[in-house]
């Protein structure tokens, strides 16, 4: 298998079948970065995976090989991407408080089977919480690194996340409740903790 | 000790719990099966980051677009500057190959959950669906690029389809039972599992691709057909 620093430095020759190589080994994980942060709009999710890459082709002669390909252009995806929401103001009140009811834990007669996925159930959430979400959770980035990102403080985005899971605990109880022999029974689970 | 707050409770998806919060775990049934849940759900983030999905972008659109800022050589094949997203027509071959993916996906889903009565296919679609689409419509394609072209419209084509039939189709609708929807959906759940691990292995296979957006879309189906057969109280908002 050709080692991908070589096919990068292919690339950064110009070599398109290199640059077409590095599309189709790692598209299907950036674009689905995009996808994931853009949330239910596949039209401005295209359009912004279509600047990411363009981006990470114009960036390529930056590309050091300190980190994996991948890792470089998934952060440059995550980068765009945010920076495309803010221009269609999706991002612009990231710091908005998650609503009260966020952090509620419903009783159980209230739960049902309100998200097939995590990608649904974080489209539920608030931009801003459902962005720290995916960033610490899915995308592995720590709260330090969110807060740079977003301009908020760490707290901001610790609270942000312990939110956003509360709600998501419940939009996935079905999901995250029961062991596998007992799931879809709602009757059958616990009754979680009010507080 | 009082029960941890849902803050906490949070948190302790993926912090270790100070000795005291451990010891009302230890001690508090609901505590712990919280602290269970929010761990499970922190898993499940930690799995999507490995899932990938179908392309957004097209590399000739992308290569074009290179090219139109000199960044690189215009492709040779095609040196106009294109759209990424052609989407306002389907040509014919491309709706025939919709079609086939539709026929394909539909089979599949038919045959995984055989024995549920509810389904609106059965087993005579799977025996026969390939044999359906005569060979004279059969798409035809002068290049790669041409079939490249007419799969992702197929699979935006099916996406969206899926997504109308959710919505709107109404057929077998209250006819099932909770029981027989949760059913189909483990079956449907285990599908996507299945295809979700093979798309890691070859992200690009059309076959695979199209049980895995077919189920997915099933799935939503399933979902809303669910809905509407459970009591008031357990209804979900949307979807």
């Amino acid at each position: 298998m050709e080692n991908e620093q070589l096919t990068v430095q292919r690339a950064l020759a110009g070599d398109q079948a290199a640059m077409r190589a590095l599309w189709t080994r790692h598209a299907p994980h950036v674009d689905v970065v995009v996808r994931r942060l853009v949330g239910h709009d596949p039209d401005l999710a295209a359009d912004i995976a279509q600047e990411v890459w363009i981006q990470i082709f114009r960036a390529l002669p930056s590309f050091r090989g300190d980190a994996q390909f991948g890792t470089w252009a998934h952060r440059i995806a995550v980068n765009r991407t945010l920076n495309a929401l803010r221009r269609t103001k999706r991002m612009a009140s990231v710091e908005v408080d998650v609503e009260d009811d966020t952090a509620s834990v419903e009783p159980e007669g209230e739960r049902a089977l309100l998200a097939a996925s995590i990608e649904e159930a974080a489209a539920k959430l608030s931009p801003g919480a459902r962005t720290v979400f995916l960033l610490h959770d899915v995308e592995g980035y720590t709260h330090e690194e969110i807060a740079a990102e977003l301009g908020i403080t760490a707290g901001g985005s610790k609270s942000q996340l312990f939110k956003a899971r509360a709600k998501l605990r419940v939009l996935l109880a079905h999901l995250v409740d029961a062991p596998a022999n007992t799931r879809f029974k709602p009757e059958s689970s616990h009754v979680a903790p009010l507080y | 000790m009082s029960h941890l707050s849902t803050d906490r409770l949070a948190a302790l998806g993926d912090e270790a719990p100070t000795p005291v919060e451990a010891a009302h775990l230890a001690a508090c049934e609901a505590c712990a099966r919280e602290q269970a849940a929010y761990r499970a759900l922190v898993t499940m983030a930690h799995e999507e980051r490995g899932a990938i999905g179908i392309p957004l972008t097209r590399f000739e659109a992308i290569a074009s677009a290179l090219a139109a800022e000199q960044v690189v050589a215009a492709p040779a094949a095609r040196a106009t500057h294109r759209r990424a997203r052609p989407r306002t027509f389907l040509r014919t071959p491309m709706r025939a190959a919709a079609g086939i993916l539709l026929l394909a996906g539909s089979a599949m889903v038919g045959r995984v959950s055989a024995g549920a009565a509810t389904l609106p296919f059965g087993e005579r679609t799977v025996a026969t669906a390939p044999a359906t689409v005569p060979r004279a419509d059969a798409p035809s394609f002068a290049s790669l690029e041409q079939a490249r072209d007419a799969q992702l419209h197929s699979e935006a084509l099916y996406q969206q389809a899926a997504a109308y039939l959710a919505e709107h189709d109404t057929t077998g609708v209250g006819e099932g039972s909770p029981v027989a929807y949760r059913s189909r959906l483990a079956a449907l759940d285990q599908v996507i599992s299945t295809t979700r691990q093979a798309m890691r292995q070859a992200p690009h296979d059309p076959v695979i691709n199209g049980y895995y957006l077919t189920t997915l879309g099933q799935r939503e189906a399933t979902l809303r057909q669910l809905n509407t057969v459970l009591p008031a109280s357990l209804r979900a908002n949307s979807f």
